[in-house]
C-alpha cells in the first residue's frame, strides 16, 4: 500500500505550477526604445511570483520555434542554457536572475518598473558568465517566460509570450535623394524673370535700331513759341 | 510746350526716384548677402558637405550686384539729370548685365533651396557622423556641427532619433546598438555634459531623451536664407524692370 501512494506522491512533487501572467512589451510609459535591433524591454513580473519567496526567478529567452521544445529542467548556467551559445547550438538560454525581493508588490505608482533585455555588451563574448543579459543576436522572433527555482528544481512558469519581433536597420543607401519637386515658387521666379529679361532685351535691341534712324527722332534744340500751338510736331 | 516739359520733367523726376530706390536696395541686398555668407547658424559644414552650397554662390552673387546696382544708380542719377545719350546707353547695357546675374542667382537659390530634402540629410547624416578612420576632414566637420545642432537645439536626428534605429550607419559601425540606441547627445545632458539619466536615455523614457528631429533647426534658416536672397532679389529686379524701361523710353525721347 506504500508503493501506490509513494507513486502518486512522485508526480505531484515535480508539478511545476503555472501562473497565469503572460510577459508583456511595456506599454506604458511608452518608450522609444521598446525594441531596438538587438533589445527589448519587458514589465517587471511584480505581484505574479508571491507565494515563491525562496525562489530564483530566472528569464527563459527563446527563439520562437523553440519555444515549445524548451526544457524546464534545464539549469541555468550550464553550456545548454548559456547566453554565448544562442541562437546556434542553444536554443534557449536563461539570463536576469531575480528574487522576490527584487519585484516588490504592490509597484509604486510612478515608477517605471522594467527590465531591458539585452543590456550587457560587456559579458557578450564571456563564456565564464553563462547568464549574460547580452544583446539579441537578430531580429527574431523570440518568446519569453518566467521561471521559478528552488534550488535546481522549476515550481513555477508563466506564459510564453507572444513572439516579440525586433527592428531591422536598412542601409543609408536605399534613401532616395533624387526625387525632388520644383516649388511653386522657384518656377514663379523663373519665368517671370525670364519673361522680364526678354522684353529688357527686346528694349535694348529696339533703342539700337532706333539709334540708327536719327532723322525721326531730331528735335530742335531751342523751343519757340511756335511750338505751343503745334504740339504735334513734337514726336 | 509747357506740357511736354512738364512730361519730360516728371518722367525725370520718377527716374531719379526709381534710381534712388534702386541705390537704397542695392545696399539693402549686399547687406543681407553678407548677413547670410557669414554663416550665422552654423550650417555651413552640412550644405558644403552635400556639394551643394550653391546658396551660397547665390548670396556672394547677390553682394556684388548690390554693390553694382548702387553704382550704377548714380550713375543713372547724373544720366536722367544731365540728359545725356551716351550716359544713359551705358547705364542701360551695364544695369542689363546686372540684371541678368541677378536674375542668376535668384534662380540658383530657389533651384538649390528645393533640392534641400530632409532625405539629403538624413543620409549625409548616417553616412558621415561619427564615421571612424578613415574619416575626411568635411566628415569631421559634419560630426561636429550635428553635435552642435542636437546640443543647442535640443533635438535628435533629422526626423527623430528613429532615425538611428531604422538605418545603419557609420555610427551604428563603431557605437553598439545595445549601448547606443542613439548617440548620447540625443540625451537630456546636465551642466557638465553628461546624460541626467542614462538608463533613461537608453530606454527612451520621455523627459530624459530629445525626441523631436533636428530637419526644422536646419530648414528655418536654410528657406529664410535662400527665399531672402531669391525673393528680394526678385523684387528688386521687378522694379529695376521698370524704371529700365522708363529709362529706355526717356532717352529715346531725348533730343539729339
Amino acid at each position: 500500500t506504500m508503493l501506490p501512494l509513494l507513486l502518486l506522491l512522485l508526480p505531484a512533487a515535480h508539478a511545476i505550477v503555472k501562473v497565469q501572467y503572460r510577459p508583456a512589451l511595456t506599454q506604458s510609459p511608452p518608450l522609444e526604445g521598446l525594441t531596438t535591433a538587438s533589445t527589448f524591454v519587458l514589465d517587471q513580473p511584480r505581484c505574479v511570483f508571491e507565494q515563491y519567496g525562496n525562489a530564483d526567478i530566472w528569464l527563459v529567452v527563446a527563439l520562437d520555434k523553440a519555444a515549445s521544445t524548451f526544457n524546464n529542467t534545464a539549469g541555468p548556467g550550464t553550456p545548454e542554457t548559456a547566453f554565448q551559445g544562442f541562437p546556434d547550438t542553444v536554443p534557449a538560454y536563461m539570463t536576469l536572475n531575480a528574487t522576490l525581493a527584487n519585484y516588490p508588490c504592490p509597484k509604486p505608482a510612478g515608477d517605471i518598473t522594467v527590465l531591458r533585455v539585452g543590456s550587457e555588451t560587456s559579458c557578450a563574448q564571456e563564456e565564464a558568465r553563462p547568464t549574460c543579459n547580452g544583446p539579441l543576436p537578430g531580429p527574431g522572433p523570440y518568446r519569453v517566460k518566467f521561471l521559478a527555482l528552488e534550488g535546481s528544481e522549476p515550481v513555477a512558469e508563466t506564459d510564453w509570450s507572444v513572439p516579440i519581433t525586433l527592428r531591422e536597420a536598412k542601409s543609408p543607401s536605399s534613401i532616395s535623394t533624387t526625387d525632388r519637386g520644383h516649388s511653386a515658387g522657384m518656377i514663379a521666379i523663373t519665368t517671370i524673370l525670364s519673361i522680364l529679361f526678354a522684353i529688357l532685351l527686346a528694349g535694348l535691341v529696339a533703342m539700337l535700331v532706333f539709334w540708327g534712324k536719327p532723322e525721326s527722332v531730331t528735335v530742335r534744340r531751342y523751343n519757340t513759341h511756335h511750338v505751343y500751338d503745334q504740339p504735334a510736331a513734337r514726336l | 510746350m509747357a506740357k511736354s516739359d512738364d512730361c519730360v520733367h516728371i518722367l525725370q523726376g520718377l527716374l531719379v526716384f526709381g534710381n534712388v530706390v534702386i541705390g537704397m536696395c542695392g545696399i539693402a541686398l549686399t547687406a543681407e548677402c553678407i548677413y547670410f555668407v557669414s554663416n550665422p547658424h552654423g550650417l555651413y559644414p552640412l550644405l558644403k558637405a552635400t556639394e551643394n552650397n550653391d546658396i551660397y554662390a547665390a548670396a556672394w552673387i547677390g553682394i556684388f550686384v548690390g554693390l553694382a546696382l548702387f553704382a550704377l544708380s548714380i550713375l543713372g542719377i547724373i544720366g536722367v539729370i544731365k540728359a545725356s545719350r551716351t550716359l544713359l546707353l551705358v547705364y542701360i547695357v551695364l544695369m542689363l548685365i546686372t540684371f541678368a546675374f541677378e536674375m542668376a542667382s535668384c534662380i540658383t537659390a530657389a533651384t538649390h533651396r528645393d533640392s534641400l530634402t530632409p532625405s539629403l540629410f538624413l543620409k549625409q547624416m548616417l553616412e558621415k557622423y561619427k564615421k571612424s578612420e578613415p574619416a575626411s576632414n568635411s566628415d569631421k566637420e559634419v560630426t561636429k556641427t550635428w553635435d552642435e545642432l542636437m546640443l543647442q537645439n535640443h533635438c535628435c536626428g533629422v526626423l527623430g532619433p528613429s532615425d538611428w534605429q531604422e538605418y545603419t550607419s557609420a555610427f551604428r559601425l563603431t557605437h553598439s546598438d545595445a549601448d547606443y540606441p542613439w548617440p548620447r547627445k540625443c540625451c537630456v545632458l546636465d551642466a557638465q555634459g553628461l546624460p541626467v539619466n542614462l538608463d533613461g536615455c537608453k530606454l527612451g523614457v520621455p523627459g530624459y531623451y530629445n525626441s523631436n528631429g533636428c530637419y526644422d533647426a536646419i530648414s528655418g534658416p536654410v528657406n529664410t536664407h535662400a527665399w531672402g536672397v531669391a525673393w528680394f532679389g526678385f523684387a528688386i529686379l521687378c522694379w529695376t524692370f521698370c524704371v529700365l524701361l522708363g529709362t529706355m523710353f526717356y532717352w529715346s525721347r531725348i533730343e539729339y
